[in-house]
């Protein structure tokens, strides 16, 4: 049955996209739907499987030998993912109403762009959702390299020139990213002779230069997770991309990268060693700078979208810090890792509420303002820690860490908290001054209805171990919620202070613009150096030429002389005959 | 039992068919293309027949002597049914391909009396014995790869066919001066000797060193490594089928694969690493790696592009070699058939743009993908696979490399490795932008530079169904790679063979 199931989800998707060929080529186009049920439906068989309990599977004949399962670990992580994956696509029927209206109105442009994405959506989810279930490196890689690439097309879906730009910085940070992952990937399993992440987490762990590979392994996940100088990509990309797109980019996908690292490095294992404890440090500190930079930053974005991408980029550094204990204090991770997957959770369906929340203002229904905006609301808050899930989860990381007395720690994640709070209310505000009446689809709100109810209650149909989350005491609260009010009152505040500015924000994606500077001043050495090959290549042809004429010359006279020996013959005969005899003679005298 | 028939019967059933298509008259097309695929059909048949037999633990042998000391000896070994495969298989795919390409045009005779001639040759490299066969079929392969090259009889096509002769027999003439030597000093050197030359270590290092330097040198012309690989690039003037077969398995791999003979099967991978040759022709062969990347990134014309790749993707095989261990050499040996898988895919694809459309620049390709998008499927699945993604085979050899590397403690490799991955992707994924996320004329801006309506699906049927099987048999040798028979468990079995008699 489980056999049955876990074949279905991974089969459904590719299925799906092969209809929405099938679509193209042979319904006319005025018949088309492009977001049909069955498309609808692609991520359904893997949601099932979520819940169908835990498994094993093995495949020798899969590429190396494959080896699947369903844990403790990948079983909730395939649940959130593929729930957003579900809502999202839902979402997406009611938010490309008005494009497909287009496309069977004849639009060939939006029957190229829709056919693009309802072929390549299901791909980048079966991508998704393989890479959760593998346990061996190469199924892992090809759903992580599979989801990648394919996720181009959701990215770049606009095609405008921002859209391309944003699909751009994706795809180069994407390739750097994949290069960084196959090097770690075969140095660890190189020394570790092993084609399983388990013996990748375990040779890493006696490796003489594990930290080297972990080090590699970090910043090529850390692409994806948004790790701080590699997080340029998010802010470009998230705006273009089309809502849901951006719900599923920031919410299941930059959680790849999470769970990449958690699948890799050598988390909570006893007698890691000083240089792994060095780059947990330093995971640590680069999480924790993403976490406040990123708000900083962020706050002074005007597009909503890029507001929420910051946000995400520091949500993601706050886990990267808690990724980072498992390395620090291997001690903590055990108790540590149900509040990171329940705090990835929560952030999935809160981000992808609150992503799909961006096209709900963009298209209000008629709904009291005040009540759309305490909707909108509701997941942000959630994700600052002071209701629902969001206050579960910050708990579930916070108790353990109380626990195990890093008290430090713990103050900067609640600060880090305000920086949250603080882009959630700047991203509303955003909303409300770029809000615009109409065109709201039931297919749009529901979804985000539903992803925010799933979002406040993640912890109730999360199937993480049981006992593992518990409710934070009630003096605990305060020390909770705090965070939410100091940071609308800042955000307020900063609001107010930096009016004299006029609204001048600094551009999205940061560091991008410092990149592309400086890749385009290294290339003037490159440009040199080729010019000069070029012309130390023309210059040895050019030699070797002239040698090869002068030779053939020499040939050629060679020949000539033959003429002159030809008629000279008999003279020559008679030289050679004297030459010969005095040669005979001189021998006889001796 | 020795089935002394089989490797004859499979040599003579290509020179044959060459005989064959040379006294048919010029008009006999329907009966030429019959006697073409029957013959390649049964080819195909038996070299599987050879491959049981291999499988099963014979080896057959034939030989005659053709003066004192001198053999003619043909043998199906593992590593050469291995070449015997791909090139029987590639040789059914190309032949379809041309036949559909060279509809029409004149000297179709002549063409494919060589082509078959071509793939004869690479047979006869695949099953030779020792340096003396090798060699007789090595050059054939030279001499009858030169009509192709110059087929079209344009000017620039002549000189092409001059640069490629003046590097192939130049680098004919330093072979054969090592086959000299080597025969001056062993007498009858036989790929299947046990001993290998191991005695002559002691008296006679540098004169074995020379040897190898001669040998491999001259093979390394063919297999264009930097900086013998200006003929390649030049010949691309090439009818499409032909620069398939030349980078897929015929020339190029003709090269490669006797590298792979001298190192692993005349002087034994012990006595290489002794020399100390070994870690020069790793050395070489990244650099080759990655100028051959770069120098792609550079081009503006597909054909070249996909030349430059090739000489990018062979040295792979030779760095195989050079990380002396089993993960290396099991690399080497299975992106021998893959690289040939996936390059004959791109070189289809680019053949029937250029045949369909007219495209030869890249910047023209232009959302090619909607107007032909089996060809463009196609063509993203070689592309990845030259990237080094999974599914697609590519991924499998880059692994094993990646992994002998580390055994071998070349940890540079690694970064080789990693550069050209990322450089094959600088120079690959603009293209697949370009076919599937730009607008082109198949949306109504512009025009195709020559476009043709060859078939009723979107180009010719014989262009497009070898293209899609070779395409589906790419991806199957990377998905599938854990299956009985897949490339990479024959390269197993082979490497097993080297490792462990």
């Amino acid at each position: 049955m489980m056999t049955l199931l876990l074949a279905l989800s991974l089969l459904w998707p590719l299925a799906v996209s092969g209809v929405a060929i099938w679509h193209a080529y042979r319904t006319p186009e005025v018949l088309r739907d492009y977001f049909s049920l069955l498309w609808l439906s692609a991520a359904w068989p893997a949601l099932l499987l979520a819940y169908g309990g835990e498994a094993q599977w093995r495949v020798d004949a899969w590429m190396l030998g494959g080896l699947w399962e369903l844990n403790a670990l990948s079983r909730p992580w395939l649940a959130f993912t593929a729930l957003l994956w579900s809502l999202a696509a839902v979402h997406a029927k009611g938010y490309f109403a008005a494009e497909q209206a287009h496309a069977q109105a004849g639009d060939q442009a939006a029957q190229r762009r829709l056919l693009r994405l309802s072929l390549l959506w299901p791909l980048t989810l079966l991508g998704n959702v393989l890479l959760i279930i593998a346990q061996d490196i190469a199924s892992f890689y090809l759903g992580f390299a599979l989801m990648t690439f394919a996720a181009y097309a959701l990215v770049a879906h606009s095609g405008t020139d921002e859209a391309r730009l944003g699909a751009r910085a994706y795809l180069i940070l994407a390739v750097t990213g994949e290069g960084m992952i196959l090097g770690g990937f075969l140095w660890a399993a190189g020394e570790a002779e092993t084609l399983m992440l388990q013996g990748v987490r375990e040779g890493i762990l006696v490796a003489e230069h594990g930290a080297w590979m972990a080090a590699l392994l970090w910043l090529g996940f850390g692409v994806k997770a948004g790790v701080i100088g590699l997080h340029v990509w998010l802010p470009l990309a998230h705006p273009v991309a089309p809502a849901p797109a951006s719900a599923v980019l920031s919410g299941a996908m930059i959680k790849a990268g999470l769970l990449g690292w958690i699948n890799v490095l050598p988390l909570g294992e006893a007698g890691v060693s000083a240089s792994l404890i060095q780059l947990g440090n330093i995971m640590l500190l680069a999480g924790l700078a993403a976490a406040f930079a990123a708000a900083l930053y962020g706050v002074f974005q005007r597009h909503p979208k890029a507001v929420l991408a910051y946000s995400s980029i520091s949500q993601m550094g706050m886990m990267t810090a808690l990724v980072a204990m498992g390395l620090a204090a291997p001690s903590v991770w055990p108790l540590l890792w149900p509040g990171v997957v329940l705090l990835a959770a929560h952030h999935a369906l809160a981000k992808g509420s609150l992503f799909m929340g961006t096209s709900i203002s963009e298209h209000l229904p008629r709904w009291p303002l005040p009540l759309i905006w305490a909707l909108l609301a509701l997941p942000g808050i959630s994700l600052a820690g002071a209701i629902g899930a969001g206050m579960m989860s910050k708990w579930s990381v916070k108790g353990p860490l109380y626990e195990m007395h890093y008290e430090t720690l713990t103050k900067l994640l609640t600060w880090a908290a305000v920086g949250t709070a603080a882009l959630v209310s700047v991203a509303l505000w955003r909303q409300w001054q770029q809000r615009e009446q109409g065109g709201s689809n039931r297919w749009q709100w529901g979804a985000w209805l539903v992803a925010i109810v799933a979002a406040l209650l993640t912890p109730l149909w999360l199937p993480l171990p049981a006992g593992s989350i518990e409710m934070p005491p009630l003096n605990e609260w305060l020390g909770i919620i705090w965070p939410l009010p100091v940071g609308v009152i800042l955000a307020a505040v900063g609001g107010w202070a930096t009016r004299p500015l006029k609204g001048k924000t600094p551009p999205a994606g940061d560091l991008w613009w410092l990149y592309a500077r400086a890749a385009s001043a290294a290339l003037v050495p490159v440009r040199l150096v080729a010019r000069g090959g070029g012309r130390v290549k023309a210059g040895c042809v050019l030699t070797s030429q002239k040698a090869e004429a002068k030779v053939m010359g020499y040939l050629a006279r060679f020949l000539a002389a033959e003429h002159w020996l030809r008629h000279h013959a008999s003279g020559l005969m008679m030289v050679l005959a004297v030459l010969l005899a005095m040669l005979l003679i001189w021998e006889g005298q001796r | 039992m020795n089935a002394t028939w089989l490797p004859v019967t499979t040599l003579a059933t290509s020179l044959l068919v060459v005989v064959v298509i040379f006294s048919l008259p010029e008009e006999a097309r329907r009966l030429r293309t019959t006697v073409n695929l029957l013959a390649a059909v049964i080819k195909i048949i038996l070299v599987t027949l050879m491959v049981g037999r291999v499988s099963a633990g014979y080896e057959d042998i034939f030989s005659f002597q053709v003066v004192g000391g001198v053999d003619f000896v043909l043998r199906a070994d593992a590593l050469g049914v291995m070449f015997a495969g791909l090139s029987s298989l590639l040789w059914l795919c190309t032949t379809i391909y041309a036949i559909g390409y060279l509809e029409g045009s004149a000297n179709r005779k002549r063409f494919f009396g060589f082509f078959s001639l071509c793939v004869a040759s690479t047979i006869g490299i695949a099953l030779a014995d020792n340096l003396f066969t090798f060699l007789i079929f090595y050059e054939m392969l030279t001499l009858s790869t030169y009509p192709l090259v110059v087929h079209s009889g344009t000017q620039k096509a002549l000189d092409a066919g001059r640069v490629y002769l003046r590097y192939t027999l130049s680098a004919g003439v330093v072979l054969l001066l090592g086959a000299v030597l080597l025969h001056h000093l062993t007498g009858d050197q036989s790929f299947s000797s046990e001993q290998g030359l191991g005695n002559y270590l002691n008296d006679h290092r540098g004169l074995l060193t020379l040897i190898f330097a001669l040998l491999v040198g001259g093979l390394a012309v063919k297999a264009a490594m930097v900086p013998l690989h200006g003929w390649l690039p030049r010949a691309m003037v090439a009818p499409a089928p032909v620069s398939a077969l030349l980078h897929a398995v015929a020339v190029v791999k003709a090269g490669a694969f006797g590298i792979l003979r001298v190192v692993y099967d005349l002087f034994g991978i012990q006595l290489s690493i002794e020399l100390g040759v070994i870690t020069v022709l790793a050395v070489a062969a990244s650099f080759t790696i990655i100028y051959g990347s770069l120098r792609a990134l550079a081009q503006e014309e597909l054909k070249p592009r996909l030349a430059f790749s090739t000489v990018s993707q062979v040295s792979y095989i030779i760095l195989g070699i050079g990380l002396f261990g089993p993960f290396g050499t099991i690399g080497a040996l299975a992106h021998l058939l893959h690289q040939g898988l996936m390059k004959v895919t791109l070189f289809f694809c680019a053949g029937n743009y250029a045949e369909e459309l007219g495209i030869h620049r890249i910047d023209e390709m232009d959302g090619a993908g909607k107007r032909m998008p089996l060809t463009s499927i196609a063509f993203t699945i070689g592309a990845l696979g030259m990237i080094g993604l999974p599914p697609v085979a590519g991924f499998i050899t880059k692994w094993y490399l990646g992994i002998g590397a580390v055994q071998a403690e070349m940890y540079w490799v690694i970064v080789v490795l990693v550069a050209s991955s990322t450089l094959n992707a600088m120079y690959f994924l603009p293209i697949l932008h370009r076919l599937w996320f730009r607008l082109g004329p198949a949306h109504g801006q512009g025009q195709w530079p020559k476009e043709q309506r060859l078939g009723r699906l979107e180009t010719h049927g014989w262009l497009l169904w070898p293209m899609v099987f070779t395409a589906l048999a790419s991806l199957g040798a990377g998905l599938l790679a854990g299956t009985p028979f897949s490339p990479l468990d024959w390269a197993t079995r082979v490497a097993t063979g080297e490792y462990l008699p």
